[in-house]
């Protein structure tokens, strides 16, 4: 049987929640906190893929709307990198696992502030734009990896030192493969933009 | 099934953003060569302008030199392209602002700052000045290389967009479907396949080349964030070689561009055209080891590869060209002016300046040779009578009055001047280092001091001869906006 769009917008919705309520819990959020890789590489992430997908359920004429009234693409842009930029920062890692609001606050903000902003934004942004959101963020994965790799102290009082070092080999790996997926991505003719309507037509992809 | 036969294409004049980037090329590239001959000036000992001068002076040349043949490539690139693709004038406008502010950076950093550490910034040595030039000085240096860079990263990303938007993908750009498939004849052009090719390399090695600028600037306020020098210095030629690399790829889109318009003749892209394109985009990312065969504590495999490659990238396109463009020129009956002169030496002058580096590609003499004027030799020959003989052709045909006018003969010995002083001129580079005298040196012994006079005389006539190029363009610059032919019809045609 298919699926209309609502319903698969009603599945979608509820497998979101339920995995944002599964990262809240103890259990996971204690398992991934517990190295500074899985919580910046995997826990992180995750909150801002969680924002990205959520976003792309609320209606087209709404995410137009709320693009229109906030200034269009660019403000939504830099909000994302400024968001991000903050949760790259090591003692953003430590308030967080010390400070319950800032606990909170990574919750909210990684879905909120980064992966919403950066849906809405992506719709109006030319393949300049996407371009230059892409090449900003993996020059930044990679140097901000290679100084965890080569810091001469620790940078988070809540991790040791190798997990700060193997924290920046992933970031450095995950950067070359993100900037090879990316230049694949403009081989097969992905990205454009604007306006690049997906499959369903409801939202946009973010390559 | 594919049809090579020629479809005549209006002859567009510059855009002014165009005509810009050459008033600019002209400017910077006879002020950059003036300091060249100063350098020569001072190792043939007519000059004691003294080390310091001697190696900001290199320096700026280094820099300068890269930076604006770049910016010339990207104005012949960008001319040509823009007729297949729709390319946004805005940000064409905004890399030579960007650049322009980089340059200025430089500038200050050099001859108020002193820096001085030649434009390769090779690391620890911008950090580790002892007192000769202060941190800010090379943080501006390396900021202003930062600076340029990210005004290319949003050129080439408009051409990325431009060609997906036109041809589906930068696979497509580069004529695989036609590569790989049946050859339909729908491949794209050459100007597009080109600029397919430059963008893919550029985009890599200005993103690598961001990455080590952001971490010497780190290391430089902040020493305890050690950097592997051996890692850095593969990263700095990594980017470099790609950046230098593909400037020619840029100006060669001129070649195939005019040359066809005065026989008449079509230059398509066939499937070899096509082959050896895409293998050159893969080489030319692999073949900067060959400028690190020296440091032997590199992986083995790893200089192997460098020497490997940079055997089997000497070739692809450039016999390609070569023999594409003899093809179109043989027996063609075509009208030689300026431009078409120009553009046919530049093949020769391409050809005959890679030799020299597939020779010192080769371990065994990388090892005595790399460190000698046998380099500059090199890239001398390769870039003034390859690269830059391709952007003089291209102003020459821009300001051309008529497709019948004939040259002055002031411009005819300017011609020639150019091609003998260049030869002179790097030739005594080479013989200097077939005779082991090292580069980078601002004194010399005196047993090399002849050869650097003989060269000096050779400067000052490519010097000549480029005034009158630099003139000619820049009192017929009224006529680069306007459409016409330019083209002299071969004569076969013509009649």
């Amino acid at each position: 049987m298919k699926l209309t769009s609502s319903h698969y917008a009603a599945r979608m919705g509820f497998g979101l929640g339920v995995l944002y309520l599964l990262l809240a819990t103890p259990v996971a959020r204690d398992w991934m906190e517990a190295s500074m890789s899985r919580h910046m590489l995997v826990q992180m992430p995750l909150l801002v893929v969680i924002g990205i997908l959520a976003s792309r359920l609320l209606p087209t004429h709404w995410q137009n709307s709320v693009l229109a009234h906030l200034g269009g693409a660019i403000p939504f842009v830099v909000v994302a990198l400024f968001a991000s930029t903050y949760w790259m920062l090591p003692r953003a890692l430590d308030a967080a696992l010390n400070d319950p609001v800032a606990e909170v606050a990574k919750f909210i903000s990684l879905p909120l502030l980064v992966g919403f902003p950066l849906v809405l934004a992506w719709r109006r942004l030319t393949l300049i734009g996407r371009g230059f959101v892409w090449t900003n963020f993996i020059s930044m994965l990679a140097v901000l990896g290679w100084l965890y790799i080569v810091a001469p102290v620790r940078v988070c009082n809540s991790y040791l030192v190798n997990d700060q070092e193997s924290a920046g080999w992933y970031m450095v790996i995950g950067a070359v493969l993100l900037f090879l997926w990316w230049l694949g991505t403009l081989f097969v003719g992905g990205g454009v933009g604007p306006d690049k309507p997906d499959r369903n037509g409801t939202g946009t992809s973010l390559a | 099934m594919a049809s090579y036969t020629y479809t005549p294409t209006p002859d567009q004049g510059a855009k002014a953003s165009v005509v810009a980037y050459l008033v600019v090329s002209c400017v910077v590239l006879l002020l950059m060569m003036v300091f060249g001959l100063l350098m020569r000036l001072e190792q043939s000992q007519f000059t004691a302008i003294g080390g310091l001068w001697f190696y900001k002076i290199m320096t700026l040349h280094g820099a300068g030199m890269v930076g604006i043949v770049a910016i010339a490539g990207a104005a012949i690139m960008w001319h040509f392209l823009r007729q297949y693709v729709e390319l946004s004038t805005g940000i064409f406008v905004a890399n030579l602002v960007i650049f322009l502010i980089g340059v200025v950076m430089i500038l200050a950093s050099v001859l108020i700052g002193d820096f001085h550490a030649a434009w390769t910034f090779l690391f620890p040595l911008p950090g580790t000045s002892m007192g000769m030039w202060s941190q800010g000085a090379a943080a501006l240096f390396m900021g202003g290389l930062l600076v340029i860079g990210v005004g290319f990263v949003l050129l080439h990303l408009d051409i990325a967009r431009a060609i997906i938007k036109r041809y589906g993908g930068l696979g497509r750009g580069l004529g695989w479907p036609q590569l790989f498939g049946p050859d339909d004849g729908n491949a794209p052009p050459p100007a597009v396949v080109a600029s397919t090719m430059v963008t893919i390399v550029n985009l890599v090695g200005l993103v690598v080349g961001a990455s080590i600028l952001v971490m010497m600037l780190v290391n430089l306020y902040v020493p305890t964030f050690e950097i592997d020098a051996l890692l850095a210095k593969g990263m700095i030629y990594f980017f470099g070689h790609v950046f230098i690399n593909a400037v020619i790829y840029m100006a060669v889109i001129a070649v195939y561009e005019i040359l066809p318009r005065y026989t008449q003749r079509p230059w398509k892209s066939n499937k070899v055209f096509l082959a050896s394109w895409t293998a050159s985009t893969i080489m030319v990312m692999f073949i900067f080891p060959h400028h690190l065969l020296m440091d032997y504590a590199f992986p083995k495999w790893f200089l192997i590869m460098g020497h490997i490659i940079g055997y089997l990238n000497t070739f692809p396109i450039l016999i390609v060209t070569g023999y594409g463009a003899m093809m179109i020129v043989y027996r063609s009956g075509i009208r030689w002016d300026m431009c078409s002169r120009l553009l046919f030496v530049s093949l020769f002058g391409w050809a005959v300046g890679a030799m020299p580096a597939f020779i010192d590609g080769t371990i065994t003499v990388n090892y005595v040779m790399h460190n000698t004027l046998w380099v500059p030799g090199h890239f001398h020959t390769y870039l003034l009578l390859g690269m830059v003989a391709m952007v003089f052709g291209f102003m020459y045909y821009l300001v051309k009055p008529d497709e019948n006018a004939r040259d002055s003969a002031i411009d005819v010995a300017a011609f020639w001047g150019f091609v003998i002083g260049t030869m002179g001129f790097t030739m005594s580079f080479l013989y200097s280092g077939k005779e082991s005298v090292p580069r980078r040196y601002a004194e010399h012994l005196p047993e090399w001091v002849p050869y650097d006079r003989i060269a000096s005389y050779f400067v000052i006539l490519l010097l000549a001869s480029v005034l009158v190029f630099v003139f000619r363009f820049l009192t017929r610059l009224g006529l680069a906006g306007r459409d016409y032919q330019r083209a002299s019809l071969a004569r076969s045609i013509a009649t």
